[in-house]
């Protein structure tokens, strides 16, 4: 296990002017073990204590209470040999404006202990890797989002660590270079690296990643891959909007292959497998009960749908 | 240590080089003084010459760049801290004190550069000096800058809002200015003031500087200057890299 985190909590102490102060528990109690060469995922909508979880992994933040080892290092007593260990890629970037892009990898790499040409040499390999060969000279800020993205990534890999945080890397980012970024950070995996990010995105969480967490409130809601958290609600789910959805949904539990129904914003979501075939079924059960439909569709069941059973609310309204 | 506080450097020389401009426009002022304002002193020399005057001002001319420029060295910190940059050196195998070390030094470096501009257009004017005296000097700018550097950067490492800190430093710079004899000597002020001056580390600075240019090195002001601002160079940094470690919460 590259991370091992055990019932991990961090309180902050936040001022609110005329000296009162007010405390946040921005995590509250996470266990997390990510194995190596593992694309793991932290999702969860704003404010669920994504960050501050990385941050303490990555020896930024230091936790409340709990213990986590990286790499095999403690990460409180033994903080710089983690950060030998690990790339960080926080949420803002951490690129110097004002610098090309080239000088800012080149001193990540002697602050990780290149000498000048050694640094000089990885540098240019990092900008061979992530295509940023042509814009290496140009100052930082005259660059686009996804351009900074990938000098940010970059300069997270300079020290070759065997593991990489990324916080909210495609946050801001086009789908286009999302794409590509996603692209990239599989090809980290291939190479033996593991990568552990945080994101609020439902499709990246699903096609990136090999295991997730869903966090909320500072908690661990659910685990395990995407493919095993749909499963635990059903392979197909169908959202109806009608005027009785008290009865509706009374009735809807009472079917046989209905497995749950979920309220959410006026609309009733009822899960079951196989919805292709059930679905005259559905219908002919709301018909005799008597319940005009509005609206009816039929989709694939996804993370939200897992976030909305633990959580009792969507992750789209979370935030 | 020394290597990464070196490395820091660099990388901030390297930026400083790409734009010039602003250490440039952050001598004019000092220039425009020396030029505009230290002919009115001869009024109040001895003999009158603006040789004399020049001796009184150019110390003045030189700590007001100490603290006009230095003073305003963290607001590039400010945004550091939100543009990640801080964030990801903390995690990194960087030594942090040369986080903040390597940026002062920067700064020092950059003010010795402005002093030696200065002194050039005092030597123009007419300012006639020793060696030992621009040495010190130099000096003295060195360890001047060090204070004031390093307060700039705790201050905005623990406020991190530019508004917050352009009004501290607005705050305590009219005061500082005016109590240290920098626009006039402290010795044509009223007994309270000269008190109140004594308070002021400045005010021990410009009285150095004076007597270094006038060629009286055994005055007292010169050692009590340099050990002061050592000592306040040594607390500020202190301070400054707490208030990086305290940036994680």
């Amino acid at each position: 296990m590259i991370i091992e985190a055990h019932d991990l909590r961090k309180t902050f102490v936040a001022r609110r002017g005329r000296g009162r102060t007010e405390e946040v528990e921005a995590v509250r109690g996470i266990d997390l073990s990510v194995g190596e060469g593992e694309i793991f995922a932290c999702l969860g909508p704003n404010g669920a204590g994504k960050t501050t979880t990385v941050r303490m992994l990555a020896t930024f933040t230091v936790p409340t209470s709990g213990t986590a080892r990286v790499a095999g290092f403690d990460v409180v007593k033994e903080a710089a040999k983690v950060r030998e260990k690990i790339g960080y890629v926080g949420q803002a970037g951490g690129i110097d404006d004002n610098a090309p892009g080239r000088a800012s990898l080149v001193m990540a790499a002697r602050i990780a202990g290149l000498s000048r040409a050694q640094a000089l040499a990885r540098a240019d390999e990092l900008m061979a890797a992530f295509s940023l060969a042509e814009i290496a000279d140009r100052p930082v800020k005259t660059l686009s989002g996804g351009q900074k993205r990938r000098f940010s990534l970059a300069i997270g890999l300079v020290n070759r660590p065997p593991l990489v945080f990324l916080d909210e890397p495609t946050t801001g980012l086009d789908p286009q270079n999302r794409a590509n970024l996603w692209d990239e950070i599989r090809a980290l995996r291939d190479q033996g690296t593991s990568v552990l990010l945080t994101t609020h995105y439902l499709d990246e969480a699903d096609a990136l990643c090999d295991r997730l967490v869903i966090v909320d409130h500072g908690r661990i809601v659910a685990e395990g891959t995407a493919a095993e958290l749909k499963k635990e609600v059903a392979g197909d789910v169908v959202t109806l909007r009608l005027d009785d959805l008290a009865a509706a949904r009374a009735l809807l539990d009472a079917e046989p292959y209905i497995k749950e129904t979920q309220e959410e914003g006026g609309s009733l979501r009822a899960y079951l497998d196989d919805g292709e075939h059930n679905l005259p079924a559905l219908l002919r059960a709301l018909e005799a009960g008597g319940l005009a439909i509005r609206s009816i569709a039929l989709d694939r069941a996804t993370l939200d749908d897992v976030f909305l059973k633990h959580t009792g609310r969507s992750l789209r309204d979370a935030a | 240590m020394f290597r990464h506080t070196m490395l820091f450097l660099g990388h901030e020389l390297g930026t400083l080089r790409r734009n010039p401009a602003w250490p440039i426009l952050g001598i004019m002022q000092p220039v425009l003084y020396l030029l505009l304002f230290a002919p009115l002193l001869t009024s109040i020399t001895p003999n009158g010459t603006l040789e004399e005057a020049l001796v009184v001002f150019t110390p003045a001319a030189l700590m007001m760049i100490a603290l006009f420029g230095s003073m305003f060295a963290g607001f590039g910190m400010i945004n550091e801290t939100r543009n990640g940059v801080l964030e990801r050196l903390a995690v990194s195998q960087a030594w942090r004190p040369a986080i903040i070390l390597g940026r002062v030094a920067k700064d020092m470096i950059m003010l010795v550069l402005q002093s030696l501009v200065i002194l050039g257009v005092a030597a123009l004017m007419g300012l006639r000096i020793g060696l030992p005296a621009i040495g010190l000097m130099l000096l003295l700018m060195a360890v001047t800058g060090l204070f004031a550097a390093n307060l700039s950067y705790g201050l905005a490492l623990a406020v991190r809002d530019e508004n917050g800190m352009s009004q501290i430093v607005q705050f305590f710079l009219l005061p500082l200015m005016l109590l240290s004899g920098l626009m006039l000597p402290m010795s044509v002020a009223p007994d309270w003031m000269q008190t109140a001056a004594r308070f002021n580390p400045l005010y021990h600075a410009v009285e150095a500087g004076r007597a270094m240019f006038a060629g009286d090195y055994s005055d007292t002001t010169i050692p009590i200057a340099f050990g002061l601002f050592l000592v306040l160079g040594v607390l500020t940094l202190t301070w400054s890299v707490r208030s990086l470690r305290k940036l994680a919460g």
